[in-house]
């Protein structure tokens, strides 16, 4: 027992007096999900109040005045335009484009049938596919629902529904699924990517130091820059490895999460090769930076685990920066993003994914992640130079 | 010509605050070696001399460029480590405890990938290659891999890998420690053959009766200062005892007199 108390208190001891292990152990975790989850609140909440705050966009046949005003008394307020049949396509091009959220067709006899106890039909023209219209959709048919119901009370007493209604859903099957995919993707992939070059990083430069190797390196006649450069490079090469192994394993077991979990079917089979080797080269892009991030701090850190232990803020932003898309599934419109280091990657990953890529963006990430990984290499460059930095113990 | 010349170096290091409390002292600075100066010459094994935290190591360290030094210059063959440390790494071969193999990797590959950094063809690497490891009984044991060799093949292999490029400048620190009689004996032997063909070898140790038998120059360090440099004849002669541990002793105490803490 007594020994018991002695190994306890030593174990105790060399947690509570290692004030980066109280960091990491204890105070980290907590804060790292307050920090996540607040996040993703915030996400959501952003999410929700842009879809409120949208105009719905909605084409009508035969629209009663009544349901029009029954519509406005239930608090929505949509932008009505008068529905043609000759303009059919157009319109539901409109639709699948997303810039018309819903065609309600009533019937030209619609307010006579329910005086004269005729089930009459409306249709409900929507895509699933676009936030806004599938919000439209399910907001003007539940306002419906409430009106056929009222009006059964109010003329026979009982909660006869006097009309019924139908929806056909105008979507690209293609978008849709890439939609799916990128809401999940881009936070896996960053995730992947950094836990790649977190496995192998560390052990690469801190463990050299902590292993005194790294000496026996600088002494020969290399270029500080060349060991940095050679390193970064293998490193990234292997990070890529893995992400490639995870990639892959993501691509085919998501459609059958997808499938289980909504009945709809992702197919990835919907993206062409040239979308994969963009998105390839994207995977590569931000793979430097990460590894060259990983890089510098492995080789400010003393050993492999003040190395992980500095990493892992890291590593919790990037998951939070890939989060932060996951409920609009859209990649920004704002050109600014695409130079933030990890979040232009998130954002360009979902641009490939949903079929929306702009050549702006690509070359702004492409180019601003050199920059970066630039950047790392002179740091790490620097730091190798650093007697300091390299022999302190 | 082939000399090392360290003239009048001065190196500090910041203590921390903690540090501070364990040397029991207020200066934010550590002298680790002051206006140290000492010629080593082809052909000679130079013996570093000094009890442990006299600034061997930290002296050694400047000559290998892997830190540099805050006043003064080292010279090696022509080149300076303040100006030129690229070249002054070609050119020497240094040995330390600190500096350690990988143990994942054969001695083989070990020695051909630190060949190639220092741009030795390949040709040159495969006959330098088998002649070191016949040398030093290496051979047997190359595609072992370096955590599962003995501390002593350990070591032999250190200084094969460390004389790749055929350096006209060895500098080897405690290369005997922790090795067996024989093994020592090996190393202390190829140490005499490097000198006698022409290499200016620079010897740190504070094992007495290694420097007596190799060495042709001692310097003895003792708190950072050059207390004595001389050929080893001359050294012994400051003494009427003739003896090189005596002198030693003294040259301890007369430090701690002055007020070195010894």
């Amino acid at each position: 027992m007594k020994n018991i108390i002695t190994i306890f208190k030593k174990e105790f001891y060399r947690v509570m007096s290692d004030r980066r292990l109280i960091f990491t152990s204890i105070l980290l975790p907590g804060l790292a999900i307050y920090v996540m989850y607040s996040f993703i609140g915030g996400a959501l909440g952003n999410e929700i109040d842009d879809i409120e705050q949208h105009k719905m966009i909605v084409y009508t046949e035969n629209m009663p005045t009544e349901v029009a005003n029954y519509i406005y008394s239930q608090g929505y307020n949509p932008e009505y335009h008068i529905y043609v049949p000759a303009n059919q396509e157009e319109l539901e091009a409109e639709i699948l484009a997303g810039d018309v959220d819903l065609l309600i067709r009533f019937s030209p006899t619609f307010e006579d049938d329910i005086d004269n106890l005729v089930v009459s039909g409306i249709l409900l023209h929507y895509n699933p596919g676009e936030k806004y219209s599938e919000y439209t959709y399910y907001r003007i048919a539940e306002t419906l629902n409430q009106y056929a119901e009222e009006i059964g009370i109010e003329r026979y007493g009982d909660a006869y529904y006097s009309f019924s209604m139908s929806s056909e859903i105008i979507m690209d099957e293609d978008k849709a699924a890439g939609q799916g995919f990128a809401m999940l993707l881009p936070m896996l992939i960053i995730m992947f990517l950094f836990s790649g070059a977190m496995s192998i990083g560390p052990d690469s430069i801190a463990g050299e130091k902590e292993r005194g190797t790294i000496a026996t390196l600088l002494v020969t006649p290399t270029k500080r820059s060349e060991i940095a450069i050679g390193k970064i490079l293998s490193l990234t090469v292997i990070s890529m490895f893995s992400a490639t192994s995870s990639f892959i394993g993501i691509m085919f077991s998501l459609p059958k999460l997808m499938a289980s979990g909504s009945g709809s079917d992702l197919d990835v089979f919907i993206y062409s090769a040239g979308d994969i080797a963009i998105l390839f080269s994207v995977l590569i892009a931000t793979v430097l930076v990460i590894v060259g991030l990983i890089s510098v701090l492995s080789a400010y850190a003393k050993t492999i685990k003040e190395a992980t232990m500095l990493i892992m803020p890291f590593y919790f932003l990037s998951i939070v920066l890939g989060m932060s898309t996951m409920f609009s599934g859209e990649a920004s419109s704002n050109m600014w993003v695409y130079i933030v280091p990890i979040y232009s990657s998130v954002n360009l990953i979902i641009s490939i994914l949903t079929f929306e890529i702009s050549t702006t963006a690509y070359l702004l990430t492409v180019f601003s992640s050199l920059v970066y990984v630039t950047l790392f290499i002179y740091l790490l460059n620097k730091l190798f130079q650093s007697e300091k930095v390299m022999f302190s113990k | 010509m082939n000399t090392l010349e360290v003239k009048n170096i001065r190196k500090t290091f910041k203590l921390s605050k903690k540090q501070r409390k364990i040397e029991k002292t207020d200066s934010k600075l550590k002298v680790a070696v002051n206006d140290l100066s000492f010629t080593a010459f082809p052909g000679e094994i130079y013996g570093l001399l000094g009890p442990n935290g006299a600034g061997k190591t930290t002296c050694l360290r400047a000559i290998s460029t892997l830190i540099r030094v805050d006043e003064g210059d080292i010279i090696v063959g022509g080149s300076s480590v303040v100006n030129d440390s690229f070249e002054v790494r070609s050119k020497i071969g240094f040995l330390t405890s600190e500096l350690k193999l990988e143990d994942h990797f054969s001695p083989n590959y070990l020695y051909t990938y630190f060949s190639r950094l220092h741009n030795v063809d390949e040709e040159t690497i495969e006959e330098r290659k088998k002649v070191l490891f016949k040398r030093f009984g290496i051979e047997e044991f190359k595609e072992v891999k370096i955590g599962d060799l003995s501390t002593g093949m350990k070591q032999k292999i250190s200084i094969a890998i460390s004389l790749v490029h055929d350096p006209d400048f060895i500098i080897f620190d405690e290369p005997t420690n922790g090795l067996d009689v024989l093994t020592a004996r090996s190393v202390t032997d190829y140490l005499v053959e490097l000198k006698d063909s022409g290499k200016t070898v620079i010897l740190s140790t504070h094992i007495l009766s290694v420097v007596e038998k190799l060495c042709d120059r001692v310097g003895i360090i003792i708190n950072g200062k050059m207390k004595i440099s001389d050929t080893l004849e001359n050294v012994k002669k400051t003494n009427s005892k003739n003896d090189l541990e005596e002198i030693f002793f003294d040259l301890v105490k007369e430090e701690s007199l002055i007020g070195g803490g010894f």
